[in-house]
C-alpha cells in the first residue's frame, strides 16, 4: 500500500527493494497512517489519566482501543502482551498502596500491615489506568512498523537527523546484544565463569558491560565517516522515496481527537466535566 | 544576531508568562513554610510549573527560530554527524542497561541514563537533553512492538532531558575531567568544598522532606522496628559510600572524583524533585524498580503518598545518578583522547588537568 514518489529513474532492483521495505498490511487498521494510530494511542492514555476513576478508562478502552484491536485481529495477543507488561508494575502498585495507605475501613491485616478499602480503591484505579496505557500503546506497537512511523514523521517535517537517530536505535539494540553475546563467549573461552549461583552470574556480568559499551562507542567513528561520505550532513530538504498513504478522513479524525482531548482537559480542570466514579 | 536575542527574549517572556499563569491556576500558592515539614507548602506544584514553563519557553524559542528562518540552525549546529551517530548508541545503552538493571534484576537503581550523560558531556547540553527526551519517547513509541519497548517510559522523558541538560552543563565546566596527582592541600580543600556542597544539598534539598514522620536518627519510638532497621541500613550504606569516595580521592589523588560526585548528587536531587510528582500522579508512587519497597515503608511510617515518593526519590536518585556519573566518568577516561576530542564539547569536557 505504499506509494513511491515520482522517481522514474529508479531501476527495477531499486523498486523491488523499496517494496520490500513496505510493512505487511494484513488489515485496514494496519493500513491506517502511523500518525493516526499514534494519536489514538496518545490521546487514549492521556485522557485515561486526566479523567481518572474506573468508568472513563473503561469507556476509552471499549471505544478507542478495542475496536482497533478487533479490526486488526490482534485482540488476544494484545491482551496477553498488555497483561504481561502491566503485571510487574501492578504488583508494585498493589504492594505500595493496598497495605500502607491510611484509611478508616480495614479489610484484613498481614503482620504490621493493614489493608484498607481506600488503599484497594486507589491501587485499583491506578492499575486500571496503567492497563489502558499498556493496551493503547501495545495496539500501536503491534499494528505499526516502527520504520514506517519514523519515515512518516520525517515526511511531516521531522529533522532527518533525528529520524536517523530514532531509526538507528532499532538496529543498534539487537547489534549490541549480539556483541554482548560474542564478548561473553570470548570471556568464557578465556576461563570466566558465567554460570552457576546468582553471585557468580553477577560477577560474570561485570567484565561484559565495559567492553560492550566501549566497543559500541568506538564504532561511532566508522559509522559517521560512512555517513559523511554519503552527504548525511548536507543541509536542505531530502526527497523521500517512500511515502505512506494518508487521507482527509484520517486528518479530520486526528484533529477531532486532539480537540476532544483538549476540551476534556479544560473542562476537567475548570470543573465543567464531573469526576466519574 | 539581533534575531537571536529576540528569540531568547521571547522565550524568557513566554516562560515567565507560563510560570505566572501556572501558579495562578494552582490558585492558593502558599508561601508560608509548613510547620510540620519545614517546606514551603506549594513547592511541589511550583517545581512542576517551573519545569513546564522552561519547556514551553524552549519550544517558543525553537518555534520563533523556525518562523524566522524556516529551520533550527542555532540548535542543530550542535548536532554534527558524529553526535547524531552517537545518539542511537547512547539510547541503546540507556535502554539495554535500564531494562536489565531496573526492570529485570529489581536492583533499586535505574542506571538508564549513562548514554544520556555521555552525550551531554561530549556534545553539549542541548544534544544531551534531546538524547534523554528521545530515549524515553523511542523506548515507548518506536520500540513499542519489540521486546524492549516499555509503555511506562514516556512520562519520565522530561526527567531524562533534565539529566542530559545538566550533564552537558557540567561537561562544559569541566566536571568530567580527570585531575590526577592533585597536591594534598588542594585535595583536602577540594574535598572540604565538596563535602560542604553535599551537606548544603542534603540540608536544603533533602532533609526538609524528612522533617516530619520519619527521621534517621530522631525520635523513632513511634515507628515500627522494621523501618528503623531499614533506615540504619541505608544510613550505613551512605556513610560507606562517602568513605569509599574519600579513600578513592586520597589513593588516586584524583580531585575529579569530587567534581563527579557533587555533579551527580545535584543532578539526582533535581531529578527526584521533578520525577516524584510524575511517579505519584501517573503510577501511584511506584516505578516498577526495587525501590518501591521504600515508598511503602515511608507511607507506613506516616507520610502521605506524595511525601513518601519524594522521600524515596531523594534517597534513590542522588545515589543512582552519582553512580551513573561515576560510570560515565570512568568510560570517558577510558576512551581515547582522539575519539572524545572530535565531539563538539569533547575537548572541554574530558581531558586531563594535572597539578
Amino acid at each position: 500500500m505504499t506509494t513511491e514518489a515520482s522517481t522514474p529513474s529508479l531501476s527495477p532492483e531499486d523498486r523491488a527493494y523499496l517494496r520490500s521495505l513496505a510493512p505487511a498490511t494484513p488489515s485496514p487498521y494496519h493500513r491506517l497512517n502511523p500518525l493516526t494510530k499514534a494519536i489514538v494511542a496518545t490521546v487514549s492514555t492521556l485522557a485515561a489519566f486526566v479523567l481518572g476513576g474506573y468508568v472513563a478508562p473503561a469507556a476509552i478502552l471499549v471505544l478507542l482501543v478495542l475496536p482497533g484491536a478487533i479490526a486488526a485481529r490482534v485482540t488476544a495477543r494484545l491482551v496477553r502482551v498488555a497483561l504481561l507488561i502491566s503485571l510487574p508494575i501492578s504488583i508494585s502498585v498493589a504492594l505500595v498502596s493496598v497495605f500502607t495507605r491510611a484509611g478508616t475501613t480495614v479489610l484484613f491485616t498481614i503482620g504490621p500491615f493493614d489493608a484498607t478499602l481506600e488503599g484497594v480503591d486507589f491501587a485499583a484505579q491506578v492499575i486500571v489506568r496503567l492497563f489502558v496505557l499498556a493496551m493503547a500503546l501495545g495496539l500501536f506497537g503491534l499494528t505499526t512498523e516502527p520504520r514506517a512511523f519514523v519515515v512518516d514523521l520525517e515526511r511531516r517535517g521531522l529533522s532527518p537527523k533525528i529520524a536517523f537517530a530514532a531509526a538507528a536505535t532499532l538496529e543498534t539494540i539487537p547489534l549490541m546484544i549480539e556483541r554482548a553475546l560474542a564478548i561473553q563467549a570470548a570471556q568464557r573461552a578465556r576461563g570466566l565463569d558465567t554460570e552457576g549461583s546468582l553471585a557468580t552470574r553477577i560477577r560474570g556480568v561485570m567484565p561484559l558491560v565495559g567492553p560492550v559499551i566501549l566497543s559500541s562507542l568506538t564504532e561511532v567513528e566508522e559509522r559517521s565517516l560512512a555517513l559523511e561520505v554519503r552527504a548525511f550532513g548536507k543541509p536542505g530538504r531530502r526527497d523521500l522515496l517512500w511515502t505512506l498513504p494518508d487521507d482527509a478522513r484520517q486528518r479530520i479524525l486526528r484533529w477531532a481527537l486532539v480537540a476532544a482531548f483538549v476540551a476534556l482537559t479544560i473542562g476537567r480542570v475548570a470543573g465543567l466535566v464531573p469526576a466519574l466514579p | 544576531m539581533s534575531s537571536a536575542w529576540l528569540r531568547v527574549g521571547v522565550a524568557a517572556v513566554v516562560a515567565i508568562v507560563v510560570l505566572v499563569v501556572g501558579l495562578a491556576m494552582f490558585g492558593s500558592f502558599d508561601t508560608t513554610a509548613n510547620p510540620d515539614t519545614g517546606l514551603v507548602a506549594g513547592s511541589n506544584s511550583f517545581m512542576l510549573v517551573l519545569a513546564i514553563a522552561l519547556l514551553v519557553g524552549f519550544l517558543a524559542y525553537a518555534l520563533l527560530e523556525y518562523l524566522q528562518t524556516r529551520r533550527l540552525d542555532s540548535i542543530t549546529r550542535q548536532f554534527d554527524t558524529r553526535t547524531i551517530v552517537l545518539m542511537p548508541i547512547a539510547i541503546a545503552i540507556n535502554i539495554v542497561l535500564g531494562q536489565t538493571v531496573g526492570t529485570a534484576l529489581k536492583i533499586p537503581l535505574y542506571l538508564d541514563s549513562i548514554g544520556t550523560i555521555l552525550v551531554g558531556a561530549l556534545a553539549g547540553p542541548i544534544p544531551g537533553a534531546l538524547t534523554g527526551l528521545l530515549a524515553n519517547l523511542i523506548w515507548t513509541f518506536v520500540l513499542a512492538g519489540t521486546p524492549f519497548g516499555s509503555p511506562y517510559a514516556w512520562p519520565y522523558a522530561i526527567v531524562a532531558a533534565e539529566i542530559g541538560l545538566l550533564a552537558g552543563v557540567f561537561g562544559y565546566y569541566g566536571f568530567f575531567r580527570s585531575r590526577p596527582n592533585t597536591a594534598i592541600p588542594q585535595l583536602a580543600g577540594g574535598l572540604a568544598v565538596a563535602a560542604l556542597i553535599l551537606f548544603g544539598l542534603v540540608f536544603y534539598g533533602v532533609l526538609p522532606f524528612y522533617a516530619k514522620g520519619f527521621t534517621f536518627f530522631g525520635d523513632t519510638s513511634g515507628v515500627d522496628q522494621f523501618f528503623v532497621v531499614i533506615a540504619y541500613a541505608i544510613a550505613i550504606g551512605l556513610v560507606l559510600a562517602l568513605a569509599a569516595l574519600a579513600i578513592q580521592l586520597f589513593v588516586k589523588r584524583d580531585l575529579g572524583v569530587a567534581f563527579i560526585v557533587v555533579g551527580g548528587a545535584i543532578c539526582g536531587v533535581i531529578s527526584a524533585l521533578i520525577s516524584a510528582p510524575i511517579s505519584a500522579f501517573v503510577f501511584g508512587g511506584v516505578t516498577g524498580s526495587g525501590a518501591d519497597i521504600l515508598v511503602a515503608a515511608f507511607q507506613q511510617a506516616g507520610s502521605s503518598l506524595i511525601e513518601a515518593v519524594f522521600q524515596q526519590g531523594l534517597l534513590q536518585d542522588p545515589i543512582d545518578k552519582t553512580i551513573e556519573f561515576i560510570v560515565a566518568f570512568l568510560l570517558l577516561q577510558t576512551l581515547s583522547r582522539r575519539f572524545t576530542a572530535r565531539f563538539p564539547q569533547g575537548e572541554r569536557a574530558v581531558g586531563v588537568i594535572s597539578a
